[in-house]
């Protein structure tokens, strides 16, 4: 036990004696962990405070374990207890924000301080000040305590790389599922320059990662070091170019219906009830955004993106079409050029809507950019044609077209009356959109549900369908969960079941319902997105959270109408938080366009700019340097006056300091330790009568209090006085101050007399 | 800080001739002390060339009634430099500090040298009883210790019992004998000197013995100049003692040397922050890890009147920071116990007095 007690007391020499007598590079691995927290501080201030904060941040996990490294070296600060130490520090960060708030709150002293010259030019100002001063307090504090832990060693030491692995980690996690404009400082700062901020977060989280292990590998051994440093950046290196031979992964999105084909999701594909694998986390990732060229707003509140259908009845379910003739509204499948991304082809699709005078409809083009690989294009409810263009950042976008869609203006009365059905259809197309299980049950709850309507809808189908529709929404549950799965027919199950499932079995349903009733109806799928998403802008982010199938109902003339049942009590919150920035920045992206520098410039001014903080700042300091500029100077004009007004005892001392300064101003500067006679015997070539006065003014000091006479200062002194007149000290010191005329150059002089503080050197 | 007393005394001369001179006035007594001073610096460094230092600190130990102790190689100048002083002090007759008439009516000789051998006995130094048989008694024949310089030559190849003998003599200025104290010279100074180089068959001062030097001086050897000049100035001694006469106007009374030291000790001012840079030195030397044992109260105690001293000789009536710097180093270097390895005790004294220095100076600013 004795043995160990010394150890543990001494954890810091431990450390230093295991780099040996290497001193230097344990002093390089400090300020090497010094910078690592104070980049991990900056990391985790960058969400919650404006730049000055972060500014503050950073100063602060610089500063405050920089003195204390100092001060560890000297030995006191380990008597402390850390406990005591720590609480210190908190209270320190409490004063700290306590002065933040009140700077921020508009009290009697920020008003006080905002009318003053700092603030005049900018409202803001105080509110960065009142930031500076928390980010600091804050950072000093906690990194303070950290580093205080870290320096006692042993486990303490983890807290602090922990804290730095966190911040690195949680800020690139913040990225992760198409997120790319997260963190928001480190996305738009590379966007705004043009280059992808996944690459910037990958070159921080390769030099943290080294810099960690630098850090790690203190204890050992120096050969293991190299090799693991080496085996490392070897490892990073072959990341980088599989990033740059394969692109960057893609999310990988679970509740996709099937919609962007990835494989490996346990057959989805097959079975869109297949729903085991949906997870609500992954809900706001982004798949594809859209950019309006024409403006519309739907009538129904939403904009429906129809990518394909299931219409053909395969036996057990409905299918993808695999007839030609049918779906002709729909591509199958990208034309996807094996050459490259960026040629130039137009997949148009053979559909043509003449929109009828009652039934209204307007062609509206739209450029959608896909972030995740895709089954089959999608368009804006009604897509008549696709048209591949350039794709504008190929590391960002799986691919780029053009389509325009004939967009419905009409509201569903126009419906009332109208015929179901296409008159160009074969009988045999038309039976297979009217194909559906072999379960009466269908048709018995169709027409229980259409039974109470007034005789002249009895045969309506659109009063009929929308009764199916009604009876949907007031008795369906919505819920990611659900019991179907399994069977055989999942919309049977739903359907006379609990009626508690989501999207796909309330659309199976519907489209049953409709066929047992002699309505062609197909389930359409692709994506609905709210239309408040959109925000005023002229782009629309798609999210996986808004793939969604629903049944569609085909009236002559008219074509593939959507009627969606929106059940009215859901069990799972499907809402997102607007991405307007996402959107916005994407869709800029997207339209690639002269628009887009302007938007990146509009972003540079408004949101993000670090010139213009770095500018906040430097115009402080400006001030702040005026300050203690203004501050030298007038202390420089006072010591150089005051034997003008000073008398009596004090005469030699303001006198010889006031003669001290003006050889400073010349560079004649005592050293350390360096007595008064030694200075003035090496100044003496240059100014001879320092030895005089300077034995004067020992002499006043030094000698008796009564008698201020040096022994043998005959020559100055008038016979009969025994002490030194004003009269004698200014006669030494012209003396003084003449011989410096001659043996310095004017311009010397000048620049000493122009320099604030050579005064500060006097000693 | 060399100063030129060539000029400093005409200086000092000018001063006291032209201002009006009151006997008892302090500035008076002091330039008298000072003038005295420079005239036996002057006598001795005509005769023991390139030794200025050494003389000067020499001299400063004489004023201050402490002692010196010279390291150094065979043929340095010591036998000179100790001789030339011895014989500079003459004149009127000093009392005896005591009563003892039997002595008192024999004169103390101006120099003596005593060469050290294991085989010295105390009585080869203090004197020893003697029987007269012309009128049957004893009467103490007095050893070479009775004189007012005495050089101990080689001072660490005595038995420690002669060396306890020596001690006795420096630090009470009497010998006993026989259970019978003889007191010596007020004026008594002894230059003791020891070759570092040879330590065969010695026995070496322990430190509290070296406490009791004031000074010990290493000696270095003289420059190129000096050297050829001490050639030519043998030569013209060896040609003939024309300058016999001359050499005996070139004195300084004993009893002027004592008027000095009184005047010294009593009118040159030590301020309290020569004395603060003083003991916070001293602490800081024994604070200090590479210093084993520190140096006593004592030596600060018995360097109060050698600052005074080398003050009075740079002509000043106060104690300022160019004295400590010219005595703290052979005052303090002897007196420190070094921990193995600390290396130089000169460069650790310089470093570790820095701050005290430091200190001093800005002192006078406030």
């Amino acid at each position: 036990m004795a043995k160990l007690f010394p150890l543990s007391a001494s954890a810091g020499s431990a450390e230093q004696a295991a780099w040996g007598d290497d001193a230097r590079s344990y002093r390089k691995i400090q300020l090497l962990r010094l910078a690592a927290v104070a980049f991990a501080a900056w990391l985790v201030s960058l969400p919650i405070t404006i730049a000055s904060g972060s500014t503050g941040a950073v100063f602060g996990a610089l500063f405050v374990p920089f003195l204390l490294d100092k001060f560890y070296q000297t030995g006191r600060l380990a008597q402390f207890r850390l406990s005591a130490a720590i609480t210190v520090a908190l209270l320190l960060a409490s004063v700290g924000l306590l002065i933040a708030t009140v700077l921020r709150n508009g009290s009697e002293l920020s008003e006080l301080l905002s009318a003053s010259a700092l603030t005049a030019d900018n409202p803001l100002a105080l509110y960065s000040v009142g930031e500076f001063i928390a980010g600091f307090a804050l950072a000093a504090a906690v990194c303070g305590s950290l580093h205080l832990l870290s320096q006692r060693g042993g486990a303490g030491r983890l807290c602090e790389l922990t804290f730095i692995a966190c911040a690195i980690v949680f800020t690139l996690t913040a990225h992760r599922n198409g997120m790319i404009d997260r963190p928001f400082m480190l996305g738009d700062f590379a966007l705004i320059r043009g280059y992808d901020p996944a690459y910037l977060l990958m070159g921080i989280g390769t030099v943290s990662l080294l810099v960690l292990t630098a850090i790690n590998l203190q204890e050992a051994n120096k050969v293991r070091a190299v090799y693991h440093l080496a085996t490392l950046a070897a490892v990073c290196l072959l990341l980088i170019v599989f990033v740059s031979r394969f692109g960057l992964p893609t999310p990988e999105l679970t509740n996709n219906l099937g919609l962007t084909g990835q494989q490996g999701n346990g057959g989805q594909e097959d079975n869109p009830f297949q729903d085991s694998t949906n997870d609500p986390k992954d809900k706001a990732a982004p798949v594809a955004v859209v950019v309006f060229h024409d403006d519309y707003e739907p009538v129904d509140g939403s904009y429906y993106f129809r990518e394909s259908a299931y219409s053909q009845f395969n036996g057990q379910r409905l299918d993808y079409a695999t007839r030609a003739d049918m779906d002709t509204d729909l591509l199958k499948g990208f034309d996807r050029p094996t050459d490259s991304r960026d040629s130039n082809t137009e997949q148009s699709l053979d559909y043509a809507i003449s929109p009828l005078p009652d039934a209204p409809r307007r062609a509206v083009r739209t450029t959608i950019g896909t972030l995740v690989p895709h089954r089959s294009p999608f368009g804006l409810d009604t897509p008549t044609a696709f048209k591949r263009i350039p794709n504008p950042n190929a590391t960002r976008f799986d691919n780029a077209y053009e389509a325009i869609s004939h967009v419905p203006l009409f509201e569903f009365d126009v419906l009332l009356g109208r015929k179901t059905g296409n008159k160009a259809w074969s009988d045999d197309v038309a039976a297979q959109y009217l194909t559906l299980p072999d379960d009466k049950r269908y048709a018995e709850l169709a027409a229980s549900i259409t039974a109470p309507l007034k005789p002249e809808f009895a045969q309506d189908d659109f009063a009929r369908a929308w009764t199916i529709k009604r009876y949907l929404d007031e008795n369906g549950i919505y819920s990611l969960k659900n019991a179907h799965a399994a069977e055989p027919d999942p919309a049977a199950s739903f359907l006379f079941g609990d009626l508690t499932g989501y999207c796909v079995h309330f659309a199976f349903s519907a489209v049953y319902l409709y066929r047992s009733l002699g309505i062609p109806a197909r389930v359409g799928v692709g994506y609905s997105v709210p239309a408040s998403n959109r925000a005023g802008g002229s782009s629309l982010l798609i999210q996986a959270i808004h793939g969604h199938a629903w049944p569609e109902v085909y009236f002559e003339d008219v074509g593939w109408v959507i009627i969606d049942p929106a059940p009215q009590q859901t069990l799972v919150d499907m809402t997102t938080d607007p991405q307007d920035n996402l959107q916005q920045l994407l869709g800029e992206m997207l339209r690639n366009d002269s628009s887009f520098e302007q938007f990146v410039n509009a972003q540079r001014e408004s949101t993000f700019d670090p010139l213009a903080s770095l500018r906040q700042i430097g115009r402080y300091l400006a001030i702040v340097a005026a300050l203690i500029v203004m501050f030298g100077y007038l202390a420089k004009i006072q010591r150089r006056f005051a034997p003008r007004f000073g008398a009596g005892t004090r005469r030699s001392l303001t006198g010889y300091r006031a003669t001290l300064d003006r050889l400073a101003d010349v560079g004649l500067r005592r050293e350390f330790g360096e007595s008064r006679e030694a200075f003035a015997a090496r100044c003496a070539s240059y100014t001879p009568g320092l030895t005089e006065l300077t034995s004067a003014h020992l002499a006043a000091t030094l000698g008796a209090k009564d008698s201020t006479t040096n022994l043998y200062q005959s020559r100055t002194k008038k016979s009969g006085d025994t002490k030194l007149s004003a009269l004698d000290w200014d006669s030494l010191e012209r003396s003084v101050r003449s011989e410096l005329q001659t043996n310095f150059p004017l311009w010397r002089r000048l620049l000493g007399a122009l320099h604030p503080f050579s005064w500060s050197t006097t000693r | 800080m060399s100063l030129d007393y060539v000029t400093a005394d005409d200086e000092s001369q000018a001063a006291i001739g032209t201002s009006p001179l009151d006997p008892s006035d302090p500035q008076h007594e002091l330039a008298a002390a000072r003038e005295t001073l420079v005239r036996l610096l002057g006598i001795v460094k005509e005769t023991v060339i390139g030794r200025d230092e050494v003389i000067e600190l020499c001299i400063i130990a004489l004023v201050s009634d402490g002692h010196v102790l010279l390291e150094d190689f065979p043929g340095s100048g010591k036998t000179t430099l100790a001789k030339t002083l011895g014989e500079a002090i003459v004149g009127e007759a000093v009392p005896l500090s005591s009563s003892d008439k039997s002595t008192a009516e024999q004169d103390l000789a101006a120099f003596r040298r005593i060469q050290f051998t294991p085989d010295l006995l105390p009585s080869d130094v203090t004197g020893v009883p003697i029987f007269d048989p012309s009128n049957n008694s004893f009467y103490f024949r007095r050893g070479p210790l009775f004189a007012h310089v005495v050089l101990a030559d080689e001072i660490n190849r005595t038995s420690p019992k002669v060396q306890s003998a020596m001690l006795e003599a420096m630090g009470e200025k009497q010998v006993s004998v026989d259970n019978t104290t003889y007191p010596l010279g007020e004026l008594f100074f002894v230059i003791a000197t020891q070759n570092p180089l040879d330590l065969v068959g010695t026995y070496p001062l322990p430190t509290p013995q070296l406490d009791r030097f004031l000074f010990k001086l290493t000696m270095e050897h003289i420059d190129r100049d000096a050297e050829l000049a001490v050639l030519s100035s043998h030569l013209n001694r060896q040609q003939g003692n024309t300058g016999q006469e001359a050499e005996k106007t070139k004195t300084v009374t004993q009893q002027s040397l004592l008027r000095a030291r009184r005047a010294i000790a009593s009118n040159v001012v030590i301020s309290d922050a020569i004395k603060v840079a003083l003991v916070d030195i001293s602490r800081e030397l024994r604070r200090d890890s590479r210093v084993l044992q520190g140096n006593s109260t004592r030596s600060i105690v018995l360097m109060l009147p050698a600052l005074k001293a080398a003050a009075a000789l740079d002509g000043r009536s106060y104690v300022s920071a160019a004295d400590i710097e010219k005595l703290l180093p052979h005052v303090f270097a002897h007196r420190l116990e070094l921990a193995p390895g600390a290396g130089d005790v000169k460069t650790l004294l310089q470093e570790i007095m820095l701050p005290a220095m430091e200190q001093l100076a800005r002192s006078t600013l406030r």
